[in-house]
């Protein structure tokens, strides 16, 4: 039986009178050190200072936020290991339809009222269930992936494998996944998907098939998930990311502020909505939700230069040039020296639209490096964009070509055009657009070696 | 605008967690002065499945009730059974058992199933002589559970349906899987020579 009386507690609720019970119930079971959250950034500050062993958190924690949002942001920032036990407590039998559903789930769960003995049960159960899974996280923290899959297999065909069965798949399948094997995770989602019909699984068959590029595939899955499962809202994440890389750009912002406004203190999901939103051309929801964002998440370090640039890049479209280059000169030197290239190019092409005479000389500067290096789209919109307003169209025009010849040509097809057309230029936009065709065919064309 | 389904769903919410705090009051009461106060909490949380069962049997009525599959491990459904009856049982004179022969993984709601075992193990023990036992095994593909007593068993068969009976009917028909879907039989002259409840789960 494992020793309580070492173990420290973290007990989250934001009821006094069931805190106290909570706290009674772990004391009985053995507990010493017992201490108190009543709140949502409460409960993130004591487990970033002092990671507890165990955490009984209740579902419902006031002020519009849940525990499992809490449990989410956690895993979101990784500020839970693998060792610390997380435990749901919950007054509600419908908590159990959300662990049915979703991807991201606690440790267990707890329905009250229960009992210390019952407590102390699910508790041993869970500290097996980890020693059970010990060597494999290790590896996959460490992201050993193959390693982590070579512990799995053989879990997956041991004896004492056979009470975690799903729980090894499901890791099997997302390991998978995570080390860039799309084809083979969705392999084993679906193999998962023929023992019973987990909203989860079918998601992570649509994220897998996402990754492979299969778009159309990858929707229909997904909308049987958010269609069955309306309340497992990393779904309509999901979807809402397939429908941005098939340049749907409306869907994509309609599904996602539909879910943005049932869990409103989600940030990551208002970044998205952001995204959605921008490419939507909806400059005025784009800036309100950056705006959001950067003044309500208060996690700290939740706002990253990524968040600033968005922020900047959405003044930017609306026509706000004063305000982005506020946010962009607000941005300590020391920061700025320390981004990626990437970074630093957006960075730059964003100060160049915003106050070219600031920007420029950056920009410039960077100029022979994003002749050649290969960047993500994003990054590659704000080149294109200030390169044609310093009218370096040579350097506008590679990298149209770049972005019109890759996987994100859906996604930023209407964006460029419009830039295109802003500097009189759509003629030039389509030559870009047929020479890339042409190269496509000639290269469908071309004999295998 | 609120549905009587919310209405009485908050009401439970609130109620068991009233019911929390009763228990853990009594739990820190024996903590403190080495009491023994098990059957009070016993029916603490007798009342509250009470009320959960009552919110199940709404939803079921509505036709609005889910089953959430999740994989359980049915050895661990088990134990958590017996730490709920047994000692109660045992007070009455009434010796339970646990039979369970599934290693793997079963796919089936655990709240759901959990609360219709220990209703079950509940009756059983009303009309037992001296003895209940939950049996689970496999068969095939399907998870079987049965509750078997010393009693003198159902005065008829089909015996009449009260709440319970209905509300456990209903609970093994919302597990479907590959085109099956759960059922209840009751029998007599089981294992232990009287009632027999058994829940077949795809």
């Amino acid at each position: 039986m494992a020793d309580f009386s070492k173990k420290r507690f973290l007990v989250i609720d934001d009821q006094p009178l069931a805190r106290d019970a909570l706290r009674s119930i772990a004391q009985t079971v053995g507990a010493f050190a017992v201490e108190f959250a009543a709140n949502y950034q409460d409960a993130i500050y004591r487990i970033r200072n002092n990671i507890p062993d165990i955490i009984l958190c209740d579902y419902v924690l006031g002020d519009g936020r849940s525990g499992q949002q809490l449990l989410e942001e956690l895993r979101r920032f990784n500020l839970l290991p693998d060792e610390c036990i997380f435990m749901m407590v919950t007054g509600e039998q419908s908590y159990e339809q959300v662990v049915a559903a979703v991807e991201l789930v606690p440790d267990d769960y707890i329905i009250k009222p229960f009992s210390p003995e019952k407590l102390l049960f699910r508790l041993e159960r869970i500290i097996a269930k980890k020693n059970f899974f010990a060597a494999y996280y290790k590896e996959k923290r460490q992201q050993e992936y193959a390693r982590a899959l070579a512990i799995l297999e053989a879990q997956h065909n041991s004896e004492a494998g056979r009470p975690y069965r799903f729980e090894i798949l499901r890791q099997q399948a997302e390991v998978l996944l995570v080390s860039g094997d799309a084809e083979s995770a969705e392999a084993s989602y679906r193999n998962i998907l023929e023992n019973y019909d987990f909203p989860w699984a079918r998601a992570g068959v649509a994220r897998s098939l996402h990754k492979q590029n299969r778009l159309t595939e990858a929707r229909e899955e997904i909308e049987r998930v958010v269609s069955s499962t309306p309340h497992f809202f990393d779904a309509v994440d999901i979807k809402a990311g397939i429908c941005m890389d098939q340049g749907e750009h409306a869907e994509a912002q309609k599904v996602l502020d539909e879910v943005a406004k049932k869990t409103p203190r989600n940030y990551l999901r208002k970044r998205l909505l952001a995204e959605a939103a921008t490419l939507n051309g909806d400059i005025e929801t784009a800036r309100a939700t950056m705006a959001d964002v950067v003044a309500n998440d208060t996690m700290p370090g939740a706002i990253s230069a990524e968040d600033r640039l968005n922020m900047a890049r959405s003044h930017i479209n609306g026509n706000d040039k004063i305000s982005a280059e506020k946010i962009l000169v607000g941005l300590r030197d020391s920061e700025v020296q320390n981004f990626d290239l990437a970074t630093q190019a957006s960075f730059a092409a964003l100060l160049a639209i915003s106050s070219p005479g600031r920007g420029k000389p950056r920009f410039t500067g960077l100029r022979p490096a994003l002749m050649v290096t290969e960047i993500p789209a994003t990054v590659r919109l704000d080149i294109m964009r200030a390169a044609l307003g310093l009218g370096d169209n040579e350097l506008a025009d590679k990298q149209t070509e770049h972005l019109m010849a890759g996987e994100d040509a859906k996604k930023t097809f209407s964006a460029v055009r419009t830039q295109y057309a802003l500097h009189g230029r759509e003629r030039d936009f389509r030559e870009i657009q047929r020479q890339v065709a042409l190269k496509r065919i000639h290269h469908d064309d071309a004999p295998a070696a | 605008m609120y549905d009587l389904l919310d209405i009485l769903a908050s009401g439970v919410h609130d109620a068991k967690n009233q019911l929390f705090v009763a228990e853990s009051l009594i739990a820190s009461a024996e903590l403190e002065r080495g009491l023994d106060m098990g059957e009070a909490r016993y029916a603490v949380e007798a009342a509250a499945e009470r009320l959960s069962r009552t919110l199940t049997a709404y939803r079921l009525l509505r036709q609005g009730e889910q089953a959430s599959i999740c994989p359980v491990i049915v050895g661990d459904l088990c134990a958590e059974i017996a730490l709920a009856q047994q000692r109660h049982l045992a007070i009455n004179h009434i010796r339970f058992d646990i039979d369970c022969r599934i290693i793997d993984e079963c796919l089936f709601d655990r709240d759901l199933v959990a609360d219709m075992l220990n209703n079950a193990v509940q009756n059983a023990a009303r009309f037992a002589r001296s003895a209940v036992r939950l049996s689970a095994w496999l068969d095939g593909e399907t998870t079987v559970f049965r509750v078997d007593d010393d009693g003198p068993g159902y005065a008829s068969l089909p015996p009449p349906f009260g709440i319970g009976l209905m509300v456990a009917e209903r609970l093994a028909m919302i597990h479907r899987r590959q085109g099956r879907q759960g059922q209840l039989h009751l029998s007599n002259g089981g294992q232990l020579g009287g009632a027999c409840f058994e829940v077949r789960l795809p």
